[in-house]
């Protein structure tokens, strides 16, 4: 392990990312849960999954995005939290890509269904970028990240 | 290595089943505001139209240099649309609100070296001819001109004696 990556002040410039990231995917699930047709709705606009998998998807995602939130603000399995955001993340940004190259003037569906959200443009692309880098920061130098995850290995190490 | 290791990865697929577990039993329970899993018919996704950009301006079918060396007529009609008339002076390029003109027949009008293009269309409202010469104009193109009237203005002009029924 080298110098930097063992490099302890990680812990506190990872806190205030995953607080940070963690709110964001909060705030995300939180209408998508309590509407999940309309969440649908967006989804089948970007017109990249099949009908079957639509709704499945709508239900399923908000739910990730709630647990991964939820994992990142108190540091619990923090990595596989970051691994799962930086999936979700490559994801988002992919289907934004195609959407902006079709020409599909709609919103992102990122936080609100039916019309809450801005439509998408190259700037969600650049935003959902940095959240990106956030969770890849998190995920390869927040290795002893202040929280659960801490207090266990305290215990393990005890 | 990289924050990736094996139980890293056994954590994130469990998380992914709970999440499955969670979003099936919440829908499960909810009743009023809960969605099949699969959808019985297709979404009506209300994705809008490409919008046209550029400004045009009205021309008479009577001031059309038809046949001019330096004049590019278009009829941007369908093809059904042209089986009730059509004119040997005009090339084809049919306008769709929902397909955009290939780049490759935008190229092929440049190459045509044309001082002004005129476009006629249906002559409905929204007439397909004056929507083609925005698109044309939004995507770069100058001194673009509609026929006021569309294609039975023109037919009034290029056949005076025929009978036009719009």
């Amino acid at each position: 392990m080298s110098r930097f990556t063992a490099w302890r002040g990680h812990a506190w410039i990872g806190l205030p990312l995953r607080l940070y990231l963690g709110g964001v995917f909060l705030l995300a699930c939180h209408d998508k849960i309590l509407h999940p047709s309309g969440f649908a709705l967006d989804v089948a606009t970007y017109q990249l999954l099949p009908l079957q998998l639509v709704n499945l998807q709508a239900l399923v995602l908000p739910w990730l995005e709630l647990f991964v939130g939820l994992m990142l603000v108190v540091a619990f399995r923090t990595r596989a939290a970051a691994l799962l955001v930086n999936a979700m993340m490559v994801m988002f940004m992919a289907a934004l890509v195609w959407a902006l190259m079709q020409g599909l003037d709609m919103g992102c569906g990122c936080f609100a269904s039916e019309g809450g959200d801005d439509p998408i443009s190259w700037h969600t692309i650049v935003r959902d970028g940095i959240w990106l880098a956030m969770g890849l920061y998190i995920q390869l130098f927040d290795r002893r990240p202040l929280g659960l995850d801490r207090l266990f290995m305290r215990r393990n190490d005890a | 290595m990289c924050g990736l290791d094996r139980r890293t990865f056994r954590d994130a697929a469990i998380v992914v089943l709970l999440s499955v577990v969670a979003a099936l039993a919440f829908n499960a329970l909810r009743g009023d505001g809960a969605i099949p899993l699969v959808a019985k018919e297709a979404y009506r996704i209300l994705v809008p139209c490409p919008e046209p950009v550029g400004e045009v301006e009205p021309i008479q079918a009577g001031d059309v240099r038809w046949g001019g060396a330096r004049e590019l007529v278009l009829d941007a009609r369908l093809a059904h649309e042209r089986e009730a008339w059509r004119t040997d002076r005009a090339r084809h390029l049919a306008f769709d609100f929902l397909d955009p003109v290939s780049d490759e027949a935008l190229a092929d009008l440049v190459a045509s070296n044309a001082a002004r293009v005129v476009v006629f269309g249906d002559g409905l409202a929204p007439d397909s001819g004056q929507e083609l010469a925005r698109e044309l104009a939004g995507r770069g193109m100058v001194n673009v001109f509609f026929v006021q009237g569309g294609w039975s203005a023109v037919r009034a002009v290029l056949e005076p004696a025929a009978e036009v029924r719009p």
